[in-house]
């Protein structure tokens, strides 16, 4: 066990290395530097700049440096807000996009999986067809609609909760209906449908030949089974909501961590979308072998020693 | 009644029944899928809709018209006698309308008082004083005066020939100029929702080629070759698997200038995966049945044997993933231009629409509600096909 | 043999309501299982006899559905209990094992807590004396090392120690009645003698009546005492295994017999297929479900069903053949 994971965890870095190479050379591979601009720098001033920041140096030494850099835990400092490092973004944003980030997760899991039993349990019935309508429906409609439907109409009509920002608890049920709206359906969808095939496993079929009561061959036998798909979806799930969508946090004026990054990537500055894209992947790959660790706890066909 | 039966008259002792081939079977169980038929139907309108719908829609999708700015697909209309009708615009200002809601332009202007706040118009002959300040003594008197619609009324009176006529007898009816209205630059919406369409399908079209292309022929490759070959290609996968595609979106962004082709590029270079994963493990599986063995042993080649042998019989599967792969390439589309990082102005997407409404939501809902609709109708038609096909094609449902 | 009756079914009919119409699955089936004798079940796939069982068990799944008849356990109608009530005698009274070992345990949990979960289902014991009881049936059925293995998962079996599993789960209640669906098929030969050897042992230690269901007439030779042959839903033959294979008294069970091959390589006999394919069960013929297939098929084979005549005491067949009227050359010759 503790072999595979540290297999996985050197695998992680040279995945996290291939992506920030890759993301490196990509990003000097644009003509100008981040200080060209609509206004054109005195050439002293932007050489100096280039120097500060170090750009003039060659390229693998640039790259090796900000590696050095960023394995001491320095994520750099901002070329474009004077005097901000990412570490001050991250420590500022990710507290905010994690707290909705976990709220809109735990709402998925506590709610997608019980649902999507009951459907699956009582298939073709009237309750599942609401169920599968509602998570239709959750599923067509992008987060960007619901989150700005809910914000004109609780927030501005009917002013039942605040219209933007972080302040009291009411002011987190929009975000995180948004943000766990499209996963939530996608859950429920994904419950039902594996325990319906599970429902028709021989297992099932012996577990009921045998007396076990409803309970048990439904909470035990089939939900244990039922989780393993799940939870591959879960996995990335997990990392996308808690380093936060873009959209949500712009919609409800959130301070979170997506909005100095797409502020980033229109500015160009390096450093920012360096280290939050190593970040993100990093986080990603994190919650990817958690996955597969959770796997090998849940289904003992699968062994982690190779 | 004893007698032996004469065999011959049976019509021979076999018993069949109607046996219908695997695409028959498919189509008939699809064909009983309520949900899956409607799906049909709707992907088929849409996409008729998006090729000819724009030939017929009398504009197109960058032609402005700032004096129709912001017209709603359903208006009021005030009469000013003589069978003159003005639309009151919540910009101050009256459009000239025809009883059946044709909106005939902003009418002639004699005067524009912005001190006094009225507007002195020339609507055939008449003349009609459009006096807005009342909106303005509303607010120094300090009584709230709301931005929303509704309240309109309140702020206005409009006199047509020194004779002021009563602002509360309006008719309510559809905009017959601009059917879904106009936006902030007097674009007809209704055009540019089917230009979005033309976005979408093709982002979709473009989802489910790379998927059938690049995933199948992919993972069938590693499934059959397996050992290093897969292992490798596999490694590959797990990478691009492994990074975040909005990263990669942002990532070619900076690269190339944002647009439908960076959003086609991002669609080619990860869709696929998914796609590839799925096929490597039904291959995987089928390579060790005997009919592979049996043509192996015939000598066929290895390409065939994935072409002919493998791939039709996990074509279920396939079929199930590539349709799933559209509505999800569509939304990812839509979520990209929304944030900004897709096609740009001019061109309309159903994101970029979205986007675009997002200031006016107040005073301007139905800028935003089109293009939702617009997105969700397509998810649902592609869903609720998708999961039809699922069943239509599971081979345990088979009878 | 002791002459106790522990299972009547009388009249079973049994229909699935698929979206084509109805199919007949099985029709009017009666026949009674004594205490401590092996009933064979034989017949081809789709003639019911897996369903006739499910059916005993109530395990149809949807659009499966019991229309009529009786299934008297212990004086008790089993067809008109709840599913609750059936589960009381699910697994602890009537047990079932299937056809497939390889998937008929589910792979996410023990082999011991399995068992244990069962055990505990029907016997109010504590969790050690349960383990106890896994661990002395896992032995009597033959797996080595029990107490190492009840930790193992089913996936660390191979597919002969999972029936043996199976088995023993089956068996730790102590049923009156096991029905064993094909639990040799997917089995190795070598493992499949084993298996059989391992239920005729069980069944003279614990008494226990087996419903054996297969289509392999040798292992009906083998392990059977007496042989039920189904044939389109319906009971064609019922008689003693001796009976059957000796004087088979239905044109059906003689097809069937023909078309096995004898193990002795001294008997160079020629096999005869039966001609044709069973019948569409969705529209099953008006009269004898063999009839078309038949070699002495009479007109009246195509409107009436025949009776399950007693042909002499404890020997039924379903064929006209039997009828007082129909020609007695005939009968001699067939018979």
């Amino acid at each position: 066990m503790s072999r595979y994971i540290a297999k996985r965890l050197v695998s992680m870095v040279i995945t996290l290395l291939i992506i920030s190479s890759l993301t490196f050379s990509i990003m000097h591979s644009i003509p100008g530097s981040p200080f060209t601009k609509d206004r054109a720098l005195l050439p002293e001033i932007e050489a100096a700049l280039m120097e500060k920041y170090g750009l003039d140096d060659p390229l693998w030494e640039q790259y090796l440096n900000y590696l050095g850099d960023f394995i001491q835990g320095d994520l750099g400092v901002s070329m474009q807000k004077i005097g901000v490092s990412v570490n001050d973004m991250i420590n500022q944003g990710l507290p905010v996009s994690a707290k909705v980030g976990s709220i809109a997760v735990i709402v998925i899991l506590a709610l997608g999986i019980p649902i999507g039993m009951i459907s699956a349990l009582k298939q073709n019935s009237i309750i599942d067809h609401i169920v599968m309508f509602i998570a239709t429906i959750g599923i067509a409609v992008p987060s960007f609609v619901v989150g700005t439907f809910i914000m004109y109409i609780f927030g501005e009509k009917l002013r039942l909760i605040p219209a933007g920002g972080l302040d009291g608890p009411s002011s987190y049920i929009g975000p995180v209906i948004a943000l766990a709206g499209f996963s939530l359906a996608y859950v429920t969808r994904l419950m039902r449908s594996t325990m319906l095939e599970v429902l028709r496993q021989d297992y099932i079929r012996t577990a009921k030949a045998n007396g076990l009561s409803q309970l048990r061959v439904i909470g035990k036998h089939a939900l244990k089974n039922a989780l393993i798909p799940v939870i591959t979806y879960v996995g990335p799930m997990v990392a996308s909501i808690l380093t936060g969508s873009f959209v949500i946090e712009k919609i409800f004026a959130l301070p979170g961590i997506g909005k100095y990054f797409t502020e980033s990537v229109t500015n160009r500055d390096y450093t920012v979308i360096m280290s939050i894209t190593l970040f993100y992947a990093a986080i990603y790959i994190f919650m990817v072998l958690l996955v597969d660790i959770a796997y090998a706890f849940i289904d003992p066909r699968i062994k982690l020693d190779d | 009644m004893w007698e032996p039966i004469n065999k011959d008259l049976l019509g021979g002792a076999q018993e069949t029944r109607k046996s219908l081939t695997y695409w028959q079977d498919v189509w008939r169980r699809l064909r009983q899928n309520i949900m899956a038929m409607t799906g049909l139907i709707m992907i088929i309108t849409i996409a008729l809709l998006a090729v000819f719908g724009p030939m017929f829609s009398g504009f197109t999708y960058s032609e402005q018209n700032t004096a129709l700015a912001n017209i709603a697909p359903n208006i009021e209309l005030t009469s000013i006698g003589d069978g003159d009708y003005v639309f009151v615009h919540n910009d101050y200002k009256l459009i000239n309308a025809t009883s059946e809601g044709e909106l005939l332009g902003a009418p002639e202007i004699i005067e524009d008082n912005k001190t006094a706040k009225f507007i002195l118009y020339n609507i055939n002959g008449k003349e009609v004083k459009f006096d807005y300040s009342i909106a303005q003594k509303a607010r120094t008197k300090g009584s709230k005066v709301t931005e929303t619609n509704s309240d309109m009324k309140t702020k206005y009176d409009i006199y047509v020939d020194g004779q002021l006529i009563d602002k509360y007898d309006v008719q309510s009816i559809w905009n017959k100029t601009y059917l879904l209205g106009t936006d902030n630059l007097g674009r007809d919406v209704w055009t540019r929702v089917l230009y979005g369409a033309r976005i979408s399908l093709t982002v979709g079209l473009v989802a489910s080629v790379v998927n059938l292309f690049i995933g199948v022929l992919y993972g069938g490759i590693a499934g059959y070759e397996g050992g290093k070959v897969d292992n490798i290609m596999m490694r590959i996968v797990d990478i691009i698997n492994s990074v975040p595609l909005l990263l990669i979106v942002i990532l070619l962004m900076v690269v190339i200038e944002p647009g439908l082709q960076t959003i086609i590029l991002t669609i080619g270079l990860v869709y696929w995966v998914g796609m590839a994963r799925l096929v490597r493990g039904q291959v995987l599986s089928l390579k060790e049945q005997e009919f592979v063995l049996a043509a192996r042993a015939l000598g066929v080649s290895k390409a065939k044997i994935v072409i002919k042998h493998l791939i039709p019989n996990a074509i279920g599967p396939i079929v199930v993933s590539m349709m799933m792969s559209i509505p999800s390439a569509i939304f990812t589309e839509a979520f990209l231009s929304f944030i900004g990082l897709g096609v740009s102005a001019p061109e309309a997407s159903w994101g970029t629409l979205a986007n675009d409404a997002l200031g006016g939501i107040r005073s301007y809902p139905y800028q935003l509600i089109v293009p939702s609709v617009a997105i969700a109708l397509t998810m649902f038609a592609f869903n609720f096909l998708g999961d039809g096909l699922r069943d239509a094609l599971d081979p345990r449902l088979r009878k | 043999m002791k002459n106790e009756k522990i299972l009547k079914v009388k009249g079973l009919e049994t229909s699935f309501f698929t979206h084509l119409g109805e199919v007949k699955a099985v029709r009017n089936v009666s026949f009674d299982i004594y205490k401590g004798e092996v009933v064979g079940l034989v017949g081809e796939s789709g003639s019911g006899k897996s369903i006739t069982c499910m059916s005993i068990m109530k395990l149809l799944q949807h659009p499966g559905k019991i229309k009529n008849g009786e299934v008297i356990f212990k004086g008790e109608d089993l067809v008109t209990k709840s599913s609750k009530e059936m589960r009381k005698i699910q697994g602890d009274e009537i047990s079932m094992i299937f056809q497939d070992p390889m998937t008929a345990l589910n792979p996410v949990y023990t082999i011991g807590n399995q068992m244990v979960e069962v055990i505990r289902a029907h016997k109010k014991i504590s969790k050690k004396e349960a383990e106890q009881t896994a661990l002395k049936m896992l032995e009597a059925v033959g797996i080595p090392d029990p107490a190492k293995r009840m930790k193992n998962y089913p996936n660390e079996f191979s597919g002969g120690m999972r029936q043996r599993a199976i088995i023993a789960m089956a068996l730790s209640c102590e049923p009156e009645l096991l029905i064993a669906d094909e639990p040799t098929t997917a089995l190795d030969v070598t493992i499949q003698a084993q298996i059989l050897d391992l239920l005729k042992d069980l069944r003279t230690k614990l008494d226990t009546s087996i419903i054996f269901i297969t289509h392999d007439l040798g292992v009906i030779a083998e392990l059977c005492d007496r042989v039920i042959v189904m044939y389109g839903g319906m009971v064609m033959e019922e008689a003693s295994v001796i009976d059957l294979f000796s004087e088979p008294k239905n044109p059906y069970t003689i097809g069937l017999l023909k078309s096995v091959p004898n193990p002795d390589i001294l008997i160079k006999q020629k096999l005869i297929p039966i001609p044709g394919s069973p019948p569409d069960m969705l529209n099953p013929p008006k009269g004898c479900a063999f009839c078309k297939r038949c070699e002495y098929a009479m007109e009246i084979c195509l409107e009436e069903v025949p009776e399950l005549y007693e042909v002499t005491k404890r020997h039924k067949s379903r064929c006209h053949l039997y009828h007082p009227d129909a020609p007695e050359v005939v009968r001699k010759q067939v018979m």
